[in-house]
């Protein structure tokens, strides 16, 4: 690739004729601006379009601002369009000269023509100049009340960007009022959407402000509103109607019955041209039904079909938007597509984002009946000529053999890639043999018989390397060499540069000192030797231990938010639209092997690993509002509905819940009664809104990397030291980790890192107060049959982590109540 | 917000920049310096079409010699974004007259303004019906049949038109003669295994319409489609005439057809807009009919020869023949020289794709020709079995014969001035990926 042609931006020395055309032109303008004679509209045409074209590819016309403005009184109206179009670019550079355009943009907004009344309000309300904000309202104004459609178009986006630019002036001109009632009484639907856009942008952006805004943007998901804009749906545009129906996945339906009512509605939008209405409609369907299981679960039958009809027509940048969505429902509930595993084969031409996809369904859809087929597949794509995916795909094999109880199969063809003598097919072969040996060790003897024929020398990956040696400290009762083997590995330590590789050396030569001592003492003297000559530290290899949670609680979030950006990056949108989150992209890679599960705990590690000064975290103001706003709101809605609705309010408002009292009505019952919905990703179901508590707000969806809470925990010290006792119902709850995770994170209190097994079991949980980054650190060692619990406290604000502890308390106590 | 976009940028392959609008100031100007440094410059071109960098994240695709890259700095609807852009790329082809491409950008850059300035505001998208931008936005180079009267004159209620109900049909027009073309495309993708079994086959349909018909006519369609028919069968209270019916495994619509009517009496019924659209898509897995087979021997005779046999059968009509039937035969990168017999059709070896090409231009229905080649290669020291052995490519056109056994049983044209239409029905399939692994 050519380095970008930087000269044809910006004006400079290798383009001296720039300068003197300009010029030029500028002469040229002036001798026609005053002209009245015929064809005049003709020849200015073909300069302005010379001075575009100049503008187009950077060269700097600004000059002739003065020129350009004089001549701009003239009836053709491509000629006037050229002439807004060069205003508006350099309007902004020249605020003083762009106050001569006022004049003839006002004027034109009062012309006969339509057209030229929307082109210049347009042209105005895009000039962002603060000296001409006074010069915008008294057009926009009579722009919303126009006759003709276009123009109220026109004027309502105009409206939008005045807030932009200037909020309190559109604020005081009671902009937004007009734009609510327009949006409900407008005739034409384009002016409806374009009321519906601005107003959504609006309030959402005061709504930090005022509370009224608050209510007005609460107003937008309100009952008639939602109704009005749906019984009109068809009338929209396809662009507008994807905007109507992400409006309505807010909605909350009063009950079962109007959910049906809205789906049947919207049936038929499913089968849109447009697959941006397709999505968005399944959206709809799936954020609707979120607490109805069975009815959800229909709702992935029904929007299956549309969906891999999307995928498999149009260009693959097209696919690939859908194929990350199709892929999010796949990961939720893989038992749906087990019979459509054949749409995830790759094509040998498709784009390798596309593959990577694909491969990644293909694992998760493997089950019994079908396994046979996929791994067949599979294995044609080891020898595929893009090794990144090679290597993919025989990953995948290993994963679908340890999802498996039936390997037969899968471990010859893992043998027969040892075979391939493809460095990295072997070497990705030689890892995946090793995870099969320790989950099915009676497969030894048909692996070892090969493996013992593969070369040490020709294997260079690290891991490999480390997975070989493993088997050979393993197995060396079986394989013959084995010590001679390790013997010529310790011989060359000093070039093994891998600490990993290292690590398995000394443990794979002292394993093989146990069976066969005599072979083997020399190469373990070596071996010590060598590491007491030069101590190696090998960095801590990260354990499994820490619990799901967080990603979990990010693949819910993911799924709230369906049909954006977050799908495609695998992340909740705050992570990439958060100033402080940005620039991380290697986080995305590293999620997606997250969600196959079945990974090395390297990278469970790394891919909590957020950046530093993220202790805050999580929310974008205008995500926060929206909480707010929603849990404002809450007891509103909670009063009438039943149980399992209102827990279904709570988890889509992912709100900052208030807790600390002992009333938050038992949620945990409701959770283990909605457990099914919980696997659909119900996720936390935030607590209710409760009567206020005084004392201590913390955040719901609280977030924090496990090395940030490594390095608090070794920071600071212990603020308080408990111990109590565990109600028996308590104690008969905890079965395994997870419920109690479940259980506290309800509470805001969330778990970081678990494990133990009955009796005893250990937590590390952390909380966050709401207002401010300010951390709480939890040890907690639970034994079940004492019946008592340890704390021990850590927090960044010790004056109040006697509070946090009632609050840890009291959450702890209602852990198995009813 | 389904796409809030705050640029889009046309650059070319060299990474210039054609044309750029910026629809908002939350991004900065130099945005396509980010593109070319981090996307163009790397090796992260075609790895991925969504990235981002920094705080904005870049779509972009490339679309003959030229890259589309919009640019958004919010949590955007990435389906809604890529469909604006394949619809404003056709609504510039249909200004152009077919090619869009880095000349006819150049060659219309004030149009292109003009057109984004109305098919996007604020990020927001607007209109993109070709047919009624073609109303108001009227410079040279529009090729619609009425291009002429209305350029002439302003229509001064031009603006109407944007906003009506009906929106993809203006009222008022009137042709001599009232036509219909109606073409059904199918393009087969198949994925065949070496031992000659369908791992993967598929058909996706369309069926585009060319309608020339004055005023407001309604018109309905009837397909042998499964479910239409016992519906029909149904409301009409007889039973379902034998002959072949097909399932349909998903279908789409443009948006001028009755969803609702679709849904109650399954038939496709709709106001159609003026000229050339696509009116509705359709897949089917289930009972495709392929129209060829492909049976590859392939024998690695030593380092340094292979042996070639392909022999393709031709499964439909004996009466039908296929147009432009090319096949794609790959062998190694290392190869020297090659020999050919063909039963029909020329063959020949092209060494830029590493593949024996074999063309026929003409393949009648119920035949087989074979094609035997000798492929020399060159011996090499290092890498051994490196070749891949990647599929066989295929390509094709079948006029006269749909994969799917999709046919149209009818199609009625009404409307209140009681014309008499003349409508025309073609079927083709195509290939789609047409792979088959040897």
């Amino acid at each position: 690739m050519p380095p970008p042609v930087q000269s044809q931006r910006s004006p400079s020395p290798s383009q001296p004729s720039g300068k003197s055309e300009v010029s030029d032109l500028k002469l040229q303008l002036r001798q026609l601006a005053g002209s009245r004679a015929p064809g005049v509209d003709d020849s200015k045409r073909e300069l302005f379009k010379k001075v575009i074209s100049y503008m187009t590819i950077g060269i700097d016309v600004s000059s002739l601002f003065g020129e350009m403005v004089m001549c701009s009184a003239t009836s053709d109206v491509v000629l006037k369009k050229m002439c807004y179009l060069y205003v508006g670019n350099y309007a902004k550079v020249n605020p003083d000269l762009a106050l001569l355009t006022i004049n003839f943009l006002q004027r034109d907004c009062r012309d006969e023509d339509p057209m030229i009344r929307g082109l210049a309000l347009r042209s105005l309300s895009s000039l962002c100049v603060a000296n001409l904000v006074e010069y915008l309202v008294g057009p926009l104004g009579s722009g919303l009340k126009d006759g003709n459609a276009y123009v109220r178009m026109v004027a309502v986006i105009g409206v939008l960007k005045l807030y932009r630019f200037s909020s309190s002036t559109c604020i005081d001109a009671e902009f937004p009022s007009i734009l609510k009632h327009l949006m409900i009484s407008d005739s034409d639907t384009h002016v409806v959407a374009n009321c519906l856009s601005a107003l959504q942008e609006i309030w959402s952006a005061e709504a930090s402000a005022s509370d009224e805004a608050l209510r007005e943007r609460e107003a937008l998901i309100s009952k008639p509103i939602i109704y009005y804009l749906l019984n009109r749906i068809k009338e929209f545009s396809e662009w507008a109607q994807c905007l109507v129906l992400e409006l309505v996945t807010k909605y909350v339906p009063s009950d079962t019955s109007e959910v049906f009512d809205i789906m049947n509605l919207l049936e038929d939008r499913l089968q849109h041209a447009n697959g941006a209405v397709v999505l968005a409609t399944a959206k709809v369907f799936l954020q609707l039904t979120l607490s109805m299981s069975d009815v959800h679960h229909k709702v992935y039958e029904r929007i299956k079909a549309p969906m891999l009809t999307l995928v498999s027509s149009g260009s693959p940048e097209q696919s690939y938007a859908v194929l990350s969505h199709l892929h999010l429902l796949v990961m939720r509930a893989p038992y749906i597509f087990f019979s459509d595993y054949k749409h995830f084969y790759c094509q040998y031409y498709e784009p390798s984002y596309v593959k990577r996809l694909k491969l990644e369904m293909l694992t998760a859809v493997a089950n019994e009946s079908n396994t046979y087929e996929i791994v067949t597949e599979l294995c044609e794509y080891a020898a595929n000529v893009d090794v990144p995916i090679a290597r993919e795909s025989i990953r995948a094999v290993g994963k679908i053999a340890l999802q498996q109880y039936d390997v037969n199969a899968i471990v010859d063809r893992l043998l027969q890639f040892l075979e391939m003598e493809k460095d990295y097919v072997t070497a990705e072969a030689l890892v995946l043999v090793k995870d099969l040996l320790r989950k099915y060790p009676q497969w030894s003897q048909d692996c070892i018989a090969v493996v013992g024929n593969i070369s040490s020398k020709t294997v260079q990956e690290p891991k490999a390397k480390a997975a070989l040696i493993w088997m050979l400290g393993e197995y060396s009762q079986e394989m013959q060499d084995a010590p001679y083997v390790l013997e010529s590995l310790v011989e060359n330590w000093e070039e093994e540069h891998s600490a990993e590789v290292r690590l398995h050396l000394l443990t794979a030569v002292m394993k093989c000192f146990f069976k066969r001592p005599p072979e083997t003492q020399n190469a373990l003297g070596a071996a010590l030797a060598a590491v007491a000559e030069r101590v190696v530290n090998p960095p801590k290899q990260a354990v499994s231990v820490f619990a799901d949670t967080q990603s979990s609680e990010i693949k819910d979030r993911i799924f709230d938010e369906f049909n954006s950006l977050s799908v495609v990056y695998q992340k909740p949108s705050y992570m990439f639209t958060d100033r402080e989150h940005r620039g991380q992209i290697e986080f995305s890679d590293e999620l997606g092997n997250l969600s196959i599960g079945g990974e090395p705990s390297e990278n469970v590690v790394s891919a909590q690993r957020v950046d530093e000064n993220d202790k805050d975290l999580l929310l974008t103001t205008s995500e926060k509002e929206e909480a707010s706003g929603l849990s404002n709101n809450g007891s509103a809605y909670a009063s009438p509905y039943d149980n399992s609705s209102a827990s279904a309010v709570g988890s889509q408002t992912r709100a900052e819940s208030e807790i600390s009292n002992p009333t938050a009505t038992g949620y945990s019952s409701q959770s283990a009664s909605l457990g099914i919905e919980d696997l659909l990703g119900l996720g936390s179901p935030a607590a209710a809104p409760a009567p206020p508590s005084p004392q201590l707000k913390l955040n719901a969806v609280a977030a924090l990397d496990p090395s940030t809470f490594q390095q608090k925990w070794r920071q600071l010290p212990v603020a308080l030291s408990q111990e109590y006792s565990v109600s028996p119902r308590g104690v008969a709850a905890l079965t395994a980790p997870q419920a109690l995770i479940r259980h506290m994170q309800s509470h805001s209190i969330h778990c970081i890192a678990s494990g133990g097994q009955s009796p005893s079991f250990k937590f590390f949980f952390f909380a966050q107060k709401t207002e401010s980054s300010s951390t709480y650190l939890v040890e907690c060692i639970i034994n079940t049959s004492s019946a008592n619990a340890q704390t021990k406290i850590k927090a960044d604000d010790q004056s109040t982590s006697e509070v946090f502890s009632t609050l840890f308390q009291s959450a702890l106590s209602k852990f198995g109540n009813p | 917000m389904p796409v809030a976009a705050s640029a889009i940028y046309f650059l070319n392959l060299r990474g210039d920049v054609l044309i750029n609008r910026l629809y908002r100031d939350d991004v900065g100007g130099n945005m396509v310096d980010a593109f070319r440094m981090h996307i163009m410059q790397t090796k992260e071109l075609g790895t991925c079409p969504v990235r981002q960098i920094g705080g904005c994240s870049f779509f972009y695709m490339r679309i003959s010699n030229v890259y589309i890259v919009i640019v958004v700095s919010s949590n955007a609807n990435v389906a809604c974004a890529f469909k604006f852009v394949v619809e404003a790329v056709a609504l510039f082809k249909s200004y152009f007259g077919g090619a869009f491409d880095e000349d006819a950008i150049r060659n219309n850059f004030v149009l292109i303004y003009e057109l984004l300035d109305e098919i996007m505001d604020f990020g927001y998208p607007q209109n993109l019906s070709p047919e009624i931008l073609k109303l108001y936005i009227t410079q040279e180079g529009v090729r619609s049949p009425f291009s002429s009267k209305s350029s002439d004159k302003p229509v001064p209620n031009a603006t109407l038109q944007v906003t009506g109900a009906v929106g993809w049909r203006r009222e008022g027009l009137v042709y001599k003669k009232n036509e219909v073309f109606l073409d059904i495309v199918e393009s087969v993708n198949l994925l065949m295994s070496s031992k000659g079994s369908v791992l993967r086959c598929d058909v996706t349909g369309k069926i585009l319409m060319k309608c020339f018909l004055s005023g407001m006519p309604d018109l309905k369609l009837g397909l042998n489609d499964k479910i239409g028919l016992e519906k029909e069968s149904q409301l009409k209270s007889r039973p379902a005439k034998s002959g072949k019916t097909i399932e349909l495994d998903d279908v789409t619509f443009h948006q001028c057809v009755n969803l609702t009517r679709f849904n109650s009496e399954k038939t496709v019924s709709f106001v159609p807009p003026d000229g050339e659209f696509e009116l509705m898509k359709y897949r089917i897995t289930e009972g495709v009919n392929l129209p060829f087979r492909v049976l590859p021997t392939i024998k690695e005779l030593g380092r340094t020869r292979m042996e070639v046999n392909v022999k393709v059968k031709s499964v439909f009509g004996a009466k039908m023949f296929a147009l432009g039937v090319v096949i794609k035969i790959p062998v190694p990168k290392q190869t020297a020289k090659t020999s050919f017999q063909v039963t029909s059709g020329r063959a020949k070896y092209q060494a830029s794709i590493d593949c024996l090409v074999w063309k026929i231009r003409k393949f009648p229905g119920q035949t087989e020709p074979t094609l035997s080649a000798e492929v020399e290669l060159i011996s090499t020291m290092a890498e051994k079995k490196s070749w891949t052995r990647p599929p066989i490519q295929m390509e094709f056109q079948v006029p006269m014969f749909t994969a799917s056994g999709l046919r149209v049983r009818f199609l009625k044209v009404w409307e209140k001035s009681g014309y008499n239409t003349v409508e025309w029905v073609r079927y083709i399939t195509k290939a789609g990926s047409y792979e088959i692994r040897c």
